[in-house]
């Protein structure tokens, strides 16, 4: 019995048509009652009742005996009327409105005032650097040198001179 | 022999190596086991192996998965059941 459910699809069987009575047996909403409103293909089925109106894996369908009169993608409402007949209240929800999303009001604090800073071009940061450069720079002869170094130093003075 | 506080069995002694070359032993708490299947033994999935206090403190929602039979059969079990009851 399974293995023709898979070869033939939803088509081949006379099982899966429009106003069967299924049970769901898989999901979150498994062991509920629905019915079938639309065919989609060989797969899929749409389905309303007990369930959401949803598009479903016809796998996990399980078909009972009975059958109702559907129009195609009957409403909600004719869902109900139907289910009434078979003695299961479903609920039926309002619309609901949109509400704005409340806006979160957060405390202003005052600003700091801002004094105006004077910017300062590239030619004029050079020249301050300089300064400080001069300032801060020690004369090359107070530096207490390495022998090795200022050996090195004369011998490439002598190669220059050379 | 280590001291009253470690010889518990519900602490599990992992042998550690540290850079120097040198192995520490260090001592871990154990988790409960993976929940099975009540009827084929299958390891349930969407269940979280906490302890005691720490489910307490978790919703019912985290703990197992939102389908009749959740965290009780898994879903291949749970699907055969539904379908026997459907055409009793």
């Amino acid at each position: 019995m399974t293995k023709t459910r898979e070869v033939l699809g939803c088509r081949g069987l006379k099982m899966y048509q429009r106003g069967r009575l299924c049970i769901k047996i898989a999901g979150r909403d498994a062991g509920r009652k629905c019915i079938i409103i639309d065919v989609i293909d060989k797969h899929h089925v749409m389905i309303d009742g007990e369930t959401r109106r949803r598009k479903c894996n016809v796998k996990h369908l399980e078909p009972l005996d009975t059958m109702l009169k559907v129009t195609k993608n009957a409403p909600r409402t004719e869902v109900v009327r139907l289910f009434k007949t078979l003695n299961i209240d479903l609920k039926q929800t309002k619309p609901k409105k949109k509400t704005e999303r409340p806006k979160k009001l957060r405390k202003k604090k005052a600003k700091p005032v801002k004094q105006p800073v004077k910017k300062t071009t590239k030619k004029e940061e050079e020249k301050i650097k300089k300064q400080i450069r001069e300032t801060q720079a020690k004369p090359l002869s107070e530096k207490p040198k390495k022998e090795g170094v200022l050996i090195k130093k004369k011998e490439r003075q002598k190669k220059r001179q050379t | 022999m280590p001291r009253p506080k470690y010889r518990s069995r519900s602490l599990r002694r992992l042998q550690k190596k540290l850079p120097g070359g040198k192995t520490k032993q260090v001592y871990i708490r154990r988790k409960p086991e993976i929940h099975k299947c009540a009827e084929c033994g299958a390891e349930l999935k969407g269940i979280p192996r906490l302890s005691a206090i720490k489910a307490k403190n978790t919703a019912k929602t985290k703990k197992r998965p939102e389908r009749p039979y959740g965290g009780f059969l898994c879903a291949k079990c749970a699907r055969e059941k539904l379908k026997k009851e459907a055409r009793l």
